[in-house]
């Protein structure tokens, strides 16, 4: 399975790290599925409603927050394919509390911030028997190479 | 019959559809209808031991079900049902700060205490320091904390945070406490030779913990999930070897 990504996206996602940081931050990416293939044409970044003291390790987004951007998806003809969030100095690795939360079928891109800079950005999936977070392949496109 | 809207996650268990239409007086007994047609869903929507899981929210029409009667909300026809996940997650939780010093302390007492029992002949000290374990791993921490927080205010201990997951210790605790259960059990039953042998595998296994910083206990946690052994939910720090203390996080 592979998650192609506009590079403009992933710069998005990059910069919504480091502005957040040291607390995570977190958003949807939205675009098209063909069988598990995919491509993520945009980043849409949410306010992190977890507790304020919890937000350097922990984030959260509300249900209307979901279904706003499930409508806006729908209106774009785009699909919401997962959601991106941050790891401020902690590796790009699906924690204990990231699987336990997990949803099957999104992909899960984590960015690592190390002290304030966007590092290794890595995008993961919900195994079938909801034990584990599977690495896909994240690939940027060429600029220009998506449709939109 | 009523509609319910599913969340782009759940689509690919019920045939990629968007809605779908169930019969049902109530929430419940619509949720239900659905995962009878799409079993798929069930593991989805309800934890391990029934009831939602804590991100599925169900909305009749506009209002959360778990304001109004929550799966006993009645639903009419023209009701329409949205599933709503919310999203979460995070570096964060994944390890907490173990106060190894507590664990130690817990690990000295359990050994002096067993071989007390041991000398002077007492069951009843293996067994109550069976019970102490067993009760501290319930409420999820070292059975003799407040001895513990008794010699730190007092300045003896000095506290160890270590970030690490708290589980496997919980369950090497309560593990013990369990050995020493059988052991009182074998010394009351008239066979202090195993009763008193099992005790000191206790004594053994906390001294390789206190001694030699291997938690046999923590370890069998983590071949349990790796076994995939339900309720062994949590893998080992990332860097750490099953059962010794983890490396500090960068």
């Amino acid at each position: 399975m592979t998650l192609r990504i506009d590079p403009a996206a992933l710069d998005h996602i990059r910069r919504h790290g480091e502005e957040s940081y040291p607390k995570e931050g977190a958003g949807f990416l939205l675009g098209r599925d063909h069988d598990g293939d995919r491509v993520a044409v945009r980043a849409l970044p949410q306010a992190n409603r977890a507790p304020e003291a919890s937000q350097s390790r922990r984030y959260e987004i509300g249900p209307e927050d979901v279904m706003a951007t499930e409508n806006e998806a729908e209106k774009a003809g785009l699909e919401v394919l997962g959601i991106y969030h941050s790891h401020p100095d902690h590796p790009p690795i699906p924690s204990a509390t990231d699987l336990e939360t997990a949803l099957p079928w999104y992909s899960y891109v984590i960015t690592s911030i190390d002290r304030g800079r966007a590092n290794q950005s890595r995008s993961w999936r919900l195994s079938e028997d909801r034990r584990e977070l599977f690495e896909e392949d994240l690939d940027v496109a060429p600029p220009g190479s998506l449709e939109n | 019959m009523t509609k319910i809207r599913l969340p782009t996650p759940l689509r690919p268990y019920a045939e990629g559809r968007v809605e779908v239409e169930v019969e049902g007086a109530s929430v419940g007994a619509a949720l239900e209808e659905l995962t009878r047609q799409y079993p798929g869903l069930r593991p989805h929507l309800y934890a391990d031991g029934g009831g939602l899981r804590a991100y599925v929210n169900v909305f009749r029409n506009e209002d959360d079900v778990r304001t109004l009667q929550g799966e006993a909300t009645p639903l009419r026809d023209a009701d329409r049902l949205l599933i709503v996940p919310s999203i979460a997650g995070g570096a964060g939780s994944a390890t907490r700060p173990v106060d190894y010093s507590a664990l130690r302390t817990n690990q000295a007492l359990i050994i002096s205490l067993v071989i007390l029992g041991f000398v002077t002949d007492q069951p009843w000290i293996a067994a109550a320091v069976g019970v102490v374990m067993l009760l501290g791993s319930l409420l999820g921490r070292p059975g003799f904390i407040l001895v513990y927080r008794g010699l730190r205010a007092a300045g003896l201990v000095r506290p160890d945070p270590v970030r690490d997951h708290a589980q496997p210790h919980v369950f090497a605790q309560g593990f013990g406490g369990a050995v020493l259960g059988v052991a009182w059990l074998s010394l009351v039953a008239g066979t202090p030779t195993l009763g008193w042998a099992l005790a000191w595998v206790v004594v053994g296994l906390a001294a390789l913990n206190l001694f030699g910083g291997f938690c046999v206990g923590c370890a069998m946690y983590y071949w349990f999930h790796r076994l995939r052994i339900p309720g062994f939910r949590v893998p080992p720090p990332p860097g750490a070897i099953p059962g010794r203390r983890p490396p500090a996080e960068a």
